[in-house]
């Protein structure tokens, strides 16, 4: 190639590269705004989020095994966001402290959810009706007397109840499902006392009592605050009030409308769902990790409408892999499951139940409720308190199954990533975010530019010395490198969330010196064919093709590492792995488009020769006289 | 040409050093470093940062002043409850903004007693209320995760570099590579653990760094060798370990040049870290950097050559080699000289090994003899190897 369109290649990068860097995506403010690279937590601050773990049911913290493993599992999502060089660390017996650079609130937003992940048959569903059982539209006192008789006709539905339960599983009357019927043992845990100024959780907090007793004592005030006739008419209910047939007929309930969420998550699941005033709203307020326990049933919300989930027989675990996929026919974002074997099994198992459901089975009324013309069962995929979708069982699934949903790119990639890397087994309470200031701050900054300038010096003087003019090929390819790596430093830091910390930036310094050592390669080797008796012109192109394969083993191998690192590695490592690699192919990119075709067009000229000139000269003396004593 | 001072000798790859001959001493001086090194692991580990082992976190009121009178309060106290040798002190961080904010610093990982020693004496020191500082245990930031992923990955780039080098090279210089950068890591380790540096998230990356740098020297070397070599069993001229120690020494300047390229930014960066800085990680990565480059230009010369040339020699095809050509030298030795070589006029540098047979063993500086040989139909003017035969 003609060193004038190697050389042009070059200057089209560098428009392309610093176009993106002034008027690429996210390029906003000033001059020097828009030449701002990303800066680490060390060297300009960030936000820092603290995840309280809420106590066990005894009131002791979380084992520290528990806690060490959800630091693990925080940090891989805080890291598969694309924010490097976070910081996760446990604080304490019970808080999880998550840092990362720059402005972040809302990228930390989830990274402490549970993550919990249940598919559960959707056995009954019902509208939430709380605001028309409230303020029903016209008042009508005389039917707000008695419960709506023909609604509770539907006992069947507490037959599938987990194998726990021992209270009688069809009563629609009293103590259905006693005491046992608590949700999972965290959700009903006084650390989940700051968001509930209700009475209820301060008598968990002293004596490590059995959760039963707990809930019983919490039902107990439920049924001071609701009153005890409302508390009477809601055990009695077996369906959800008929508020069609009967405006009113919610009234009688309404101080179920002013629960807590976590004195909602005290009542039996049947009575969340069938009591009219108790709003999906209060449903949503519910501790975390309120409906996790996989033998029970439970009561979630999806768009408006409440559904009473049978009990999970796919569970998190059971998943092997999740990736995001673009679903070339919908158009639209999907998180595709592999699961483990064992959790194939029980995954063809739950959607053979869901696609040809036995005749007594509530849940295809269920269906119909929620899609008109459903001739199967749903099933709903829920992620900790929220069910991401529900879909129609269309067929008895024994392969990859997807999950729909409104989902976008990203909320895609974060639920796949929740899911590959587990869930955390401990339940978390996400504290306020704060700012955090540089660690390190301007003056380190200061000093690892300056540090930068004395080394690239360093190495200049060197050049200079030791290959006289040919050193200005060298520091300016320096300082093409260092342009090079700056504007991509610019690009990704916007792009990629790719931050620069001091040791980053140290690292860059390093690979500057490291790629002059191209240039001595190439230049010994000038020498070399200098030496041997060639003419300028003829030993450029000769050492270049000698040199290249050098250069080119050499950095193979560089790149190699830092490809094997970038995708085994996690944390500081990968992102470290990522300058090299970054480092290394912009070092080839200035090897093969400025030193080659410079040093071609240099070859041409008189002065190459030169002693003074080209530091080569001393070779080819040498090689003179040599011959003359030889002859 | 005997009067070129070795600058200049070295400057035309002609210094003469005999660095394969004396390959028994460069395997025993390595070898006595790898098991100081290893026995320091064994007896004395590492000293863990912070982040590796965690620590011990003070809060203390922004009220106090800045972030830098905090962190050398918290060094005062320190020293002031007698924990000193124990604790390394982080940098300072504020938390929050206005009136809520805090500072935080970070110790090493103090025991109940001494935490509460540090902490009284940080109250007598700032004159704030007791209630206002409190001190909390932080775990790890490094998990031990991070440390088996990355080592994963070493393990996985060692197979993959190998079986690269097999197929650029081939196997013996993998071998050879691959051992010289693993004595490269180990003695890097090794002068950590024996001078008892601590160990900090950016010493790590910078001892991943050193992968790298280490085999582009080595890299660069037996591309030399591999040159020099390449058909050296048609004649009787070399025998293998020669024609190594010349690349060594034609490639010697080339090693000196970018060591010296490479080590000077490291340097500029030890200097700034340690000498303005005083600690940090800039010194941190300065440090593993300068120690780990320094041994990768040492051992790609004293160590990865000689090793290439022991195994070597143990081909059978090259130890037939070697045998003929020292075979054809005793003849020559003894009058019957076939044919002189042409090597470049100048006594100087006979191999010490075998100083009797100055006149047919080429000097170790010489150009390969082929080059203006009449016994290689490499064609005019070519060199053994050239570059487009292989590409």
């Amino acid at each position: 190639m003609h060193p004038g369109r190697q050389l042009a290649v070059l200057g089209l990068l560098f428009v392309i590269l610093y176009s993106l860097v002034f008027f690429g995506p996210g390029a906003e403010g000033s001059f020097t705004d828009r030449l701002q690279p990303k800066l680490g937590l060390d060297l300009i601050g960030g936000t820092q989020a603290t995840y309280v773990a809420s106590l066990e049911s005894n009131g002791k913290p979380p084992p520290p095994g528990n806690m060490e493993e959800a630091r693990k599992i925080i940090d891989q999502r805080v890291n598969a966001l694309g924010v490097s060089e976070a910081e996760v660390v446990i604080e304490g017996n019970t808080n999880i402290v998550v840092s990362v650079a720059g402005q972040a609130d809302d990228q930390l937003k989830n990274v402490g959810q549970a993550a919990q992940m249940r598919f559960r048959k959707v056995l009954k569903a019902a509208g939430d009706n709380a605001a028309v059982a409230v303020n029903p539209p016209t008042a009508n006192p005389s039917a707000s007397a008695a419960p709506n008789p023909s609604a509770g006709a539907t006992p069947k539905a507490s037959t599938t109840a987990g194998p726990k339960v021992s209270a009688k599983p069809s009563g629609g009357a009293g103590g259905q499902g006693g005491g046992e019927r608590a949700p999972s043992p965290s959700a009903s845990a006084p650390a989940a006392a700051p968001s509930a100024p209700a009475p209820a959780p301060s008598t968990s907090a002293a004596a490590p009592a059995p959760v039963t007793a707990d809930i019983k004592e919490q039902r107990a005030a439920i049924e001071k605050k609701v009153g005890a006739t409302a508390w009477a008419a809601a055990e009695k209910l077996t369906a959800p009030v008929d508020l069609q047939t009967d405006p009113t007929a919610g009234l009688q309930f309404k101080a179920f409308s002013t629960l807590t969420g976590d004195e909602v998550n005290a009542l039996t699941p049947e009575m969340q769902f069938n009591v009219p005033t108790i709003s999906c709203e209060q449903l949503d307020k519910r501790p975390n990790g309120a409906i996790d326990a996989i033998d029970k049933q439970v009561v979630a919300c999806q768009s408006g409408a409440k559904m009473f989930l049978d009990v999970a027989k796919v569970v998190g675990t059971d998943i092997d892999s999740a990736t995001p996929q673009l679903d070339q026919q919908q158009g639209q974002w999907v998180v595709s499951l592999e699961f483990t074997s064992d959790g194939q099994k029980k995954w063809t198992a739950l959607t053979r139940e869901a696609f040809q459901p036995a005749a007594d089975d509530p849940c295809l009324t269920a269906a119909q409720a929620l899609s008109t013309g459903a001739t199967h069962c749903l099933v709903a995929v829920v992620l900790d308190k929220e069910v991401i979708s529900a879909p129609e069982i269309q067929g008895v699934l024994s392969g990859q199954s997807q999950i729909t949903g409104q989902f976008d790119a990203k909320s895609a990639k974060e639920l796949a990533d929740q899911i590959t890397y587990g869930a955390l087994p401990v339940t978390f309470r996400a504290d306020a975010t704060q700012s955090v200031s540089a660690t390190l701050g301007k003056k380190q900054l200061q000093a690892g530019l300056l540090a930068a300038a004395i080394g690239m010096g360093l190495v200049a003087i060197y050049a200079f010395f030791y290959y006289r003019l040919l050193g200005t090929v060298i520091f300016l390819s320096l300082l093409l490198s260092g342009m090079l790596t700056f504007g991509a430093l610019v690009v990704l830091g916007r792009t990629t969330g790719f931050t620069l910390t001091l040791a980053g930036i140290a690292g860059f310094i390093v690979s500057l010196g490291v790629a002059a050592d191209s240039f001595v390669i190439y230049f010994e080797r000038l020498k070399d064919e200098i030496h041997e008796g060639r003419s300028a012109r003829a030993a450029v192109p000769r050492a270049w093709v000698r040199a290249r394969r050098t250069i080119i083993s050499a950095n193979t191998i560089t790149i190699m590492a830092a490809v094997v690192l970038y995708i085994v590695s996690i944390g500081a490592v990968k992102g470290f792995a990522f300058a090299l690699g970054l480092s290394t192919i912009l070092d080839l990119v200035v090897v093969f488009l400025f030193r080659h075709p410079i040093m071609t067009m240099f070859a041409n000229t008189k002065a190459f020769m030169s002693p003074r000139v080209s530091g080569l000269g001393r070779a080819m003396k040498q090689r003179v006289s040599t011959d003359v004593k030889e002859a | 040409m005997a009067s070129k001072g070795l600058a200049d000798r070295l400057y035309l790859g002609e210094a003469n050093l005999n660095i394969v001959g004396r390959r028994k001493m460069w395997f025993g001086i390595f070898g006595a470093l790898l098991l100081i090194a290893i026995g320091s692991f064994a007896l004395r580990g590492f000293e863990l940062g912070i982040e590796f082992a965690g620590g011990t976190q003070f809060v203390i009121p922004a009220s106090v002043g800045t972030q830098a009178e905090a962190q050398s309060a918290v060094g005062r106290a320190v020293e002031t409850a007698g924990v000193a040798e124990a604790a390394g002190i982080g940098a300072a961080q504020q938390v929050g903004k206005g009136g809520d904010a805090v500072y935080t610093v970070r110790t090493a990982a103090l025991s109940q007693d001494e935490s509460t020693a540090v902490k009284n004496a940080l109250v007598a020191d700032l004159k704030v209320s007791p209630d206002d500082i409190s001190d909390n245990r932080v775990s790890a930031a490094w998990g031990d995760q991070v440390t088996q992923q990355a080592l994963l990955g070493l393990g996985i780039f060692l197979v993959l570099v190998l079986g690269y080098l097999v197929v650029r090279f081939e196997w013996r210089m993998a071998v050879a590579a691959v051992m010289s950068l693993l004595i490269d890591l180990v003695l890097t380790a090794g002068v950590y653990s024996l001078v008892g540096f601590e160990v900090t998230p950016s010493t790590v990356i910078g001892f991943l760094t050193i992968l790298g740098f280490s085999l582009y020297d080595v890299v660069v070397v037996f591309d030399k060798v591999q040159e020099n070599t390449r058909g050296i069993t048609g004649g009787t001229t070399q025998t293998y370990s020669e024609a190594t120690n010349l690349a060594v020494n034609q490639t010697l300047m080339r090693s000196i040049n970018t060591g010296l390229v490479a080590l000077l930014p490291v340097g500029g960066l030890l200097f700034i870290g340690a000498g303005l800085l005083g600690a940090g990680s800039l010194k941190d990565l300065g440090l593993v950097l300068f120690v780990g480059m320094g041994l990768g230009v040492a051992s790609s010369i004293l160590f990865a050559a000689p090793m290439l040339a022991e195994l070597k020699d143990r081909e059978p095809r090259i130890k037939s080699h070697n045998a003929r050509v020292l075979a054809r030298r005793s003849a020559a030795r003894s009058g019957d000289v076939a044919r002189t070589d042409r090597a470049r006029s100048g006594g100087a540098g006979e191999s010490e090994e075998a100083p009797a047979l100055a006149g047919s063993t080429p000097r170790p500086g010489a150009r390969p003899a082929a080059k203006r040989g009449t016994t290689r139909s490499g064609g005019a003017g070519n060199r053994p190897s050239g570059g487009q035969k292989r590409r």
